[in-house]
């Protein structure tokens, strides 16, 4: 309960390690106030732990589960402690595994599961979640105090398109309230009730509508059990791949094939292009399309738009395609939504063709088509359900699956991506892509590929080097100077990933203390290779980002083409149906607007004190 | 005296029936016990450290039930043993004394006491066991024997009470680690929500109160106190942000006939909080002040500095927003009379006059001083007109300020910023000694102001009737007496000038015109405060009195408790015709009397990390200025502070032999 301040002991000089204590009889060297827990891992001693997660610096110490039995000097006897959050002193005994410390251990455990939905078998982190392995790491054997109705009177939080909160499998261990806390700041999450009731809530209000939750999705990637998940659609695709009536169309993102194998035994970073594809019609899924085709149409459209507000003078213009992030400025910072770039992401615009140009070329019936679209995001979600992005009722895309529910998908139908022959693309009109569109899925990604094509726009040429390394790291915040030539010469542009550092750079611009002409931001920490609706990885947070990326950055090597407007496809598009970037008919099509979704959330006094509990009411 | 029959505290058993007297155990000196409301034994009391039993026909089994079932009840729900372990206990225990079959036995019940014990989070789940176990352990056939017929227990009388450290030390009892763990839970609204059950000042309490709370806090005894009061202004502050919270008269649990009126005097935050406290029991609320604006001595006492006064005034308007009226301009004695207030129909009239008439320092020759010579509290009202624009006031030359309290540190750092070319305080005692907050005396330190202690003045030098300097004398400090204490006492021939324009005297205040108010039938003792028993009646029927008038210049939150104190009273007399038994009010008496809530040390390591602090202007700059010295501290740090709390709940309960009266609340 008392960690206060992030202290990151890896690469720590050994020297300071001062501290000298004996850990099951081992002698140890410990940091000054260094937990017994960060001392015992250094040492590779193995204590179980749940709540705790060091990746983000998590030691709230609510799980219970990581006791030791030590002995020090300001105590007679031994002591039962958590390792989580005691630090050492000098001389310490600590016993990780004596009777007394496994027995609590077990029964911490025993305890967990008493009010915890047990029906693993429904669960979506059946055989990965960090409650069943922890429950196997103290040696489980019985389930004295499990009270069903207890369990199943906890909430269940159904209002998101997105996202599902099912408080029956929580643990209260708030990593969720951590990271949407202390890393995104969007701080959307807080800790509700007491007692059993004790739950994790949306701030204010679980209305979509109204509270400040903005799907990021980071929450999800971050829980150890079931609690929170993606809405599962999975049999609303299923129904469209069966019926023979309906013509499936299915997208898939430019991050999904770096972020994909790992889940099918294949090393992290593994490119299943092929593989995805192959699957996909091995479901009966009728066209696969790529996303990374509309990736390269936003770059004509944003690339163009953003040519238009600099000559007009108008900066900066911040980039579109990320859903989480026009949830947050919608919500949050509404008044710099006309700097948003207008043009629709690449899961829309993908949609968008499929449905009107696509049925032109290949004779189908743009009402039998439904697009399926397969995303590392669970905002993808929400923005496939918002109103400016369908007609009449219809959505523009009918369903949106995440990496992990097309995992689930694969699964039921029985196929393991490992043993699957690779295809290819065959699509003659909405499947080629450039490497600019490929580097979409990574932070600085649309920056660089927006730069390639803008560059040749300006100067009748193309870049000598068009790999911008300038644009590349990972950095929080990135800033560089882009000399564009021509009659636009030098811009500043600036790169920004995961919500905590877009808050600032936002506040940086709102208070003209930051100058930029075009950013790009990404609301996932790395950009959508982690994005929240990716694979999720136990006891750590984004442990393959730097595999996904270097493998993206392979992809656009690769590639043929590397500028989204030497896309053939792309060049067809226009002279066949759009006619030119920002033309009228793309205008209609490819670009949509936003609207002020702030709520005025003020409370009356009254309404919080019938919200109290726990306190000694007066009247 | 209440005898114990037998009993466990700190691990020591006592045992009259076996002849085990336990007498090293405060057992033999337990302090009003006998009964707790009148002809009410009390039969068996449990705690965080043991229990007692005063009558052997009381069922443990079901005292037991009736102490977890209140550690269920406010579990937090945070750590697994707690949250998991009180339901599971309770429930045992409540098929146990009703006779039923129970799905755990004692192995089971101390195995899983014996989990919160040694694995809680916080105080609360590591202490609310203790007696049990010790039941288990020492009188286990006691509690086999009652269950073993599976008979139904005959239920027991009594009541539980959970408190911590911070809590039994603030004046107003506000729950400390409650608000702490809403700021953590992510609800700043809700903790100010519980902040408002006690007192409508909050953001003017985090700024100014003295702490009592804090010098209770034990997390002291790993790094630092928590800083209460710094969240306390942070939750408060968010008033002024997006989140502002609505006051509205829905907050009025039942508004009463209009006749139901009430007059408070004074609108201090004594006044302030009676009137609040009043409002929300549905009477209507006329209060009289005689200043021209609201806050008492908040407003014209504390400078702006510390206090700015848009801030206070977002406060005491609440009393207008849940349909309070004030009526300024009016003073007892001058303008209405309290036999006037009975005549136009009040109910009952609450004195909060405060103390407002400045003592002067006493020394020959003062008299002739026209020019240059203030008592504290006039120098501060110039102050205050001068920062509301109303008077401008400027000083210049050397400012002496003489007195150690918080009232003398506002003066001295008020006297730099209206231009003294150098500012002085005298101070008769040590620094130590003084009695002002040990930060107010830091931060009068940053701004270069001259302390002179063990130092007092003898006489006023003047020509004309104009302060020209001021004699001191040098002191020094006597031997301990007998209770340890060291008296002061002046170093003959040390006596020497120091040149001054300006002599402020802040060494106390009284009540203004005494002689007026008495004659109204209103007593006051021989320290000149209005005499007031301790549900705040006054000797004059119908009246009742409470904040600096009862005991003599005091802290806001004193006084801001007297209030609460005093509509509690009130509302009484008015609906009962006395001021009825107040069951927690009893039971902090014998926690406290009895010296229940250990001051231990906390053995087990903790992590240390300091406490945040206001950010602060700069001293060079402020020193220039009245705006408000320290800042409200951000969402990130109020996060990083509120993990600091270690929740040192305790648990408390009694078996009666009756049911205890159910008082205001």
């Amino acid at each position: 309960m008392c960690t206060t301040e992030p202290i990151s002991y890896a690469g720590r000089d050994p020297a300071e390690a001062t501290i000298k204590l004996q850990i099951n009889n081992k002698q140890c060297m410990a940091f000054p106030n260094e937990t017994i827990l960060s001392c015992a891992r250094r040492h590779d001693i193995y204590i179980p732990t749940l709540c705790e997660l060091d990746d983000i610096d998590h030691t709230p110490g609510t799980c219970r589960v990581c006791v030791v039995e030590i002995t020090h000097s300001k105590h007679n006897g031994a002591q039962i402690v958590t390792s989580c959050n005691t630090p050492v002193r000098e001389g310490m005994t600590v016993q990780t595994r004596s009777k007394k410390a496994r027995d609590m251990q077990k029964l911490q455990v025993e305890l967990l599961m008493a009010d915890h939905l047990q029906d693993c078998a429904t669960c979506i982190r059946h055989g990965d979640c960090e409650l069943q392995d922890v429950a196997q790491y103290v040696g489980l054997t019985e389930n004295r105090f499990f009270d069903r109705l207890l369990a199943e009177s906890r909430p269940v939080d159904e209002a998101s398109t997105s996202m599902i909160r099912d408080m029956r499998r929580c643990i209260r261990c708030q990593r969720c309230v951590a990271i949407c806390r202390d890393h995104q700041g969007i701080d959307a999450l807080v800790m509700e009730g007491t007692g059993n009731n004790r739950v994790v809530a949306l701030r204010d209000s679980t209305d979509p509508m109204s509270n400040i939750c903005v799907s990021c999705g980071q929450c999800v990637l971050v829980c150890p059990t079931g609690a929170l998940g993606e809405r599962d659609e999975i049999d609303k695709a299923l129904d469209y791949i069966c019926d023979p009536d309906i013509t499936t169309v299915v997208q898939f993102a430019p991050a999904v094939r770096v972020a994909f194998g790992e889940e099918f035994g294949m090393p992290a970073g593994t490119n299943v292009e092929g593989h995805v594809i192959a699957a996909c019609r091995k479901i009966g899924v009728d066209i696969v399309l790529d996303t990374n085709f509309a990736a390269d149409v936003v770059i004509m459209e944003e690339g163009t738009e953003l040519l238009g507000r600099l000559k007009e003078g108008r900066k900066p213009t911040f980039t579109s395609c990320c859903p989480a992030w026009i949830n947050f400025a919608e919500t949050h910072y509404p008044d710099i939504l006309p700097l948003l770039s207008s043009t629709k992401s690449p899961q829309q615009v993908l949609s968008t063709i499929a449905k009107t140009y696509l049925p032109e070329k290949q004779d189908i019936a743009a009402d039998k088509i439904r697009v399926i679209s397969i995303m590392p995001c669970i905002a993808k979600k929400d923005e496939a359900a918002r109103p400016q992005l369908g007609e009449a009722g219809k959505q523009d895309t009918d369903v949106v699956l995440t990496t992990r529910e097309f995992a689930r998908l694969l699964r039921r139908e029985g196929i393991d991506l490992k043993t699957i022959k690779p295809s290819s693309f065959d699509n003659p009109y909405m499947s080629e892509y450039s490497g600019a569109a490929a580097i979409f899925g990574t932070t600085g990604g649309v920056m660089e590929a927006a730069v390639r094509t803008i560059y040749s726009v300006v100067n009748g040429k193309e870049l000598d080097k068009v790999e911008l390394t300038q644009l590349r790291g990972f950095e929080g915040v990135r800033e560089a100077t882009v000399d564009l030539g021509g009659p636009i010469g030098a811009v500043k542009v600036a790169m920004v990933h995961g919500l905590g550092d877009t808050r600032k750079l936002v506040e940086m611009v709102r208070s003209g203390e930051a100058d930029y002409d075009f950013i790009e931001v990404m609301a996932c920490p790395g950009g959508c290779v982690d994005g929240g609706g990716s694979l999720r990885s136990k006891k750590a947070y984004l442990p393959l980002a730097m595999a996904r990326r270097e493998t993206i950055y392979n992809v656009d090597r690769k590639t043929n083409v590397r500028q989204s407007h030497k896309n053939m496809q792309v060049q067809a598009l226009y002279r066949d149906f759009l006619q030119a970037p920002n033309s009228e008919k793309a205008h209609h099509l490819l670009h949509t607007h936003y609207e002020d979704r702030r709520k005025d959330l003020r409370h009356t006094v009254k309404e919080i004190w019938d919200n109290l509990s726990m306190s000694s009411v007066l009247y | 005296m209440a005898q114990v029959v037998y009993g466990v505290w700190d691990g020591v058993v006592h045992d009259a029936r076996r002849n085990l007297p336990g007498t090293d155990t405060p057992l033999a000196a337990l302090r009003n016990f006998d009964e707790f409301d009148e002809g009410n034994a009390v039969r068996a009391f449990f705690a965080d450290r043991g229990f007692f039993v005063f009558d052997e026909s009381v069922s443990l089994v079901d005292g037991l039930f009736h102490y977890i079932n209140k550690a269920a009840e406010q579990s937090c729900g945070a750590c697994t043993p707690c949250r998991m372990g009180t339901v599971l206990i309770r429930d045992a225990l409540d098929k146990m004394r009703r006779g039923l079959d129970s799905p755990l036995d004692f192995d089971d019940i101390e195995m899983l006491a014996d989990q919160m014990k040694e694995t809680s989070l916080c105080g609360l789940g590591q202490t609310c066991c203790i007696a049990l176990l010790e039941v288990i352990h020492h009188f286990r056939e006691q509690i086999e024997k009652e269950v073993a017929d599976h008979m139904p227990i005959r239920a027991q009388h009594g009541m539980a009470y959970m408190t911590a450290p911070c809590i039994e030390a603030c004046p107003s009892k506000v729950n400390v680690p409650r608000y702490i763990d809403y700021i953590r839970d992510g609800k700043p609204e809700n903790s100010l929500g519980v902040l408002l059950q006690k007192y409508p000042m909050a953001a003017t309490c985090g700024r100014v109160c003295v702490r009592y709370c804090e010098q209770a806090c034990r997390r002291k005894f790993v790094d630092e106190a928590v800083g209460i009061k710094t969240l306390k202004r942070f939750v408060a502050d968010q008033q002024k942000g997006p989140h502002a919270l609505k006051f509205t008269r829905e907050m009025i649990q039942k508004p009463l006939a209009d006749g139901m009126k009430v007059a408070v005097i004074g609108a201090g935050p004594a006044g302030i909080s009676c009137a609040y406290h009043l409002l929300l029991h549905g009477y209507h609320v006329d209060v009289f002040e005689k200043q021209d604006k609201a806050g008492g001595m908040a407003q014209i006492g504390i400078p702006n500095y510390r206090l700015p006064k848009d801030t206070l005034a977002m406060e005491t308007d609440i009393i207008v927003d849940l349909g309070g009226r004030f009526l300024f301009g009016q003073q007892l004695g001058a303008d209405f009379t309290i036999d006037d207030l009975f005549q136009r129909g009040y109910k009952a009239v609450f004195l909060g006059l405060g103390c407002q008439e400045g003592t002067m320092l006493g020394l020959k020759n003062e008299e002739q001083v026209r020019e240059g010579y203030f008592t504290g509290i006039d120098f501060l009202l110039k102050v205050h007109d001068h920062v509301d624009g109303i008077n401008t006031f400027q000083l210049k030359g050397d400012v002496v300020v003489v007195g150690g309290g918080n009232v003398a540190m506002d003066c001295v750092r008020s006297a730099v910023r209206l231009g003294a070319d150098n500012a002085h305080l005298i101070y008769r005692r040590t620094r130590d000694a003084m009695p002002a907050d040990t930060e107010e005396v830091e931060e009068a330190e940053k701004e270069d102001i001259d302390f002179h202690t063990l130092c007092t003045p003898t006489r006023i030098i003047s020509e004309n009737g104009k302060i020209t300097g001021i004699e001191l004398v040098e002191m020094e400090e006597t031997e301990p007496d007998e209770s340890g204490r060291r008296s002061v006492r002046p170093i003959p021939g040390t006596e020497h000038v120091m040149a001054c324009s300006t002599v402020i005297a802040a060494i106390g205040q009284q009540v203004e015109s005494q002689e007026r108010i008495a004659e109204e039938g209103i007593d006051f003792n021989h320290w000149k405060c209005v005499e007031a028993d301790k549900s705040l009646t006054t000797s004059r029927p119908g009246v009742f009195a409470g904040g600096d008038c009862v005991t003599g210049p005091s802290t806001l939150i004193y006084a801001m408790s007297a209030g609460l104190k005093a509509a509690r009273s009130i509302d009484d007399w008015i609906q009962f015709g006395t001021p009825r038994f107040f069951k927690r009010s009893r039971m902090r008496e014998l926690i406290n009397e009895n010296a229940f809530l250990a001051n231990d040390a906390v053995e087990t390591p903790v992590r240390n990390g300091y406490r945040v602090h206001n950010p602060a202007l700069d001293p060079d700059l402020r020193k220039k200025m009245f705006s408000e010295v320290e800042q409200t501290i951000s969402l990130e740090d109020a996060y990083t502070e509120a993990q600091r709390c270690m929740r040192c709940y305790r648990l408390y309960s009694v078996i009666t032999k009756h049911s205890i009266p159910e008082g205001a609340a």
